[in-house]
């Protein structure tokens, strides 16, 4: 029993997957068959914005396969852990296959070494998670996008970061968004920060309202977002004090003020 | 030189009294259901104790701690590999001791070349009500025993059974909130210290066990040990349910100066 434990003091959830046989290595291109991936349909739209007490994600429900819409209950904003959000554009299966193994992953470090991963560490882990999928992604199929949002407790402030297909990570200052329709919006972002002041001002409603004005108007110009007409978004926000889940009815009340 | 069953015997009998001599002086772990989660409690003097092992499971014992360690680390690699390859719902408590880290411990006492593990561990698993809370308590042999409600490792078999007769009261009623939970504990742990290492209390029965007597250990104890309790909380609404317990919820259940 001792030797078999021996070998994973330093909280490495991956060495443990490897080590067992239980970590699915996505099969290397054979030299000649790789092609340049194809152009891949991120059909969703996923924002995160800042707000006073954190950082706001909120993400459309529609899920699609080439024209077709599958489903239009799929959540993409989900919980890392007490202090980190990921919200998701693009394969869903392979995207809730990473987000497991990092929910694993965080958890497996702070238990076995008795104190949290830094939020530092968090962020590589999720591209290094990113790079063993790139093998998959660049065969065009299992690609997907993450924006990572965390509240970062030793500077007391919410933060936002992007990454692309390979792992690379960037940090925004205000907002952050995946997904088909968040490059129609772009602008309205900007349109935003310049007449209405920056995001880490607003209050939650505010940015709620913010939100939901963005993913009518992504769903008006994308066809793979479903906006807000039939089914509410998903919304979630990460604080000092956790997760915060914000409920239909929050939503619907703010819906409701909109004019669409 | 031929290695005959009574010699067999005898190792297994000498394996016996090392271990059990050695865990006589051990801090004991009291566990206990409340209204609100599953509670563990014990004293120690500076190294951490109770642990968390998965999302509702935790896990504390006494003994030699690099054997206390590698139960830890087991169980928590058990719990997440199959957690993540299965679902969190098949982490169970059943499946983490009795299949992943019993037989390793039952293989190494019953091994004579080999060092067995000086341990008696406790684990907790909490249920969606405190009816379906679960405890194990695990033995230096592998052996290991599930109960409901409350749980107690001690120094020595008859001191467990003093510390459970302190966790559930025959006056009880119905399920305790926290405050009650640590009271019960502390008073468990006392109990439980003092029925191992003193051999008097044997002959003067459980009745020499009064409120007065358990007080004035506990005080002298708290000396030179402190309060360890963690909990896991059924009603939060966080990823992590396990939490130590903060000195200020300790401090009003212990006795006066």
């Amino acid at each position: 029993m001792g030797e078999r434990l021996s070998t994973n003091h330093s909280g490495d959830f991956m060495a443990l997957l490897r080590a067992r046989g239980l970590w699915r290595e996505p099969e290397a291109v054979p030299a000649g068959q790789a092609r340049a991936p194809v152009q891949e349909v991120h059909g969703t739209t996923v924002i995160a914005l800042k707000y006073r007490d954190g950082v706001l994600n909120v993400g459309d429900r529609r899920a699609t396969a080439a024209n077709a819409i599958m489903y239009d209950r799929a959540e993409k904003i989900l919980p890392l852990d007490d202090y980190t959000l990921i919200a998701i554009a693009g394969s869903y299966a392979r995207a809730m296959e990473i987000v497991r193994y990092l929910q694993h992953s965080f958890k497996y470090y702070a238990r076995t070494q008795l104190q949290e991963m830094s939020l530092e560490g968090k962020l590589a882990e999720v591209s290094r998670a990113l790079a063993g999928n790139l093998s998959m992604a660049l065969q065009g199929i299992g690609m997907f996008i993450p924006v990572v949002s965390a509240y970062d407790l030793d500077r007391g402030e919410g933060r936002i970061f992007f990454y692309d297909g390979m792992g690379a990570r960037f940090e925004s200052v205000e907002f952050g968004a995946a997904g088909s329709g968040s490059e129609r919006i772009r602008g309205v972002f900007d349109y935003i920060l310049k007449t209405k002041g920056p995001f880490h001002e607003m209050t939650l409603e505010e940015a709620l309202r913010e939100c939901l004005l963005l993913l009518d108007i992504a769903a008006d110009l994308d066809s793979a977002t479903a906006g807000i007409e039939k089914v509410l978004p998903i919304a979630r926000a990460v604080t000092a004090e956790g997760i915060l889940e914000i409920t239909e009815e929050q939503l619907a009340e703010i819906k409701k003020s909109l004019k669409l | 030189m031929v290695y005959t069953p009574y010699d067999f015997n005898e190792s297994v009998r000498h394996r016996t009294e090392y271990i059990e001599e050695r865990l006589r002086d051990g801090s004991p772990v009291a566990g206990i259901s409340f209204d609100g989660g599953v509670l563990l409690l014990t004293l120690r003097r500076t190294q951490r104790k109770i642990f968390e092992i998965y999302d509702r499971l935790m896990f504390a014992g006494l003994g030699n701690q690099s054997d206390l360690e590698i139960i830890r680390v087991g169980a928590i690699d058990f719990a997440h590999q199959e957690g993540y390859a299965r679902s969190p719902d098949d982490v169970t408590i059943q499946r983490v001791v009795g299949f992943a880290i019993s037989p390793g411990i039952k293989r190494a006492f019953g091994d004579v070349l080999n060092a067995p593990f000086v341990v008696r561990a406790l684990f907790a698993e909490m249920g969606r009500t405190p009816e379906e809370d679960l405890f194990y308590t695990l033995n230096y042999d592998g052996e290991f025993v599930s109960l409901n409600w409350a749980a107690a490792v001690a120094g020595t078999p008859e001191a467990e059974e003093q510390m459970v007769r302190q966790l559930v009261p025959e006056d009880a009623d119905g399920v305790p909130d926290l405050q009650t939970a640590l009271r019960r504990a502390l008073r468990a742990w006392a109990a439980g210290r003092l029925w191992a290492i003193d051999a008097h209390l044997e002959e003067e029965g459980a009745e020499s066990l009064t409120d007065e007597r358990i007080e004035t250990f506990l005080r002298e104890q708290l000396q030179d040990l402190q309060v360890e309790a963690a909990i896991l909380d059924r009603f939060t609404k966080r990823e992590r349910k396990f939490r130590l317990l903060k000195e200020e919820e300790i401090r009003p259940v212990l006795p006066g100066e």
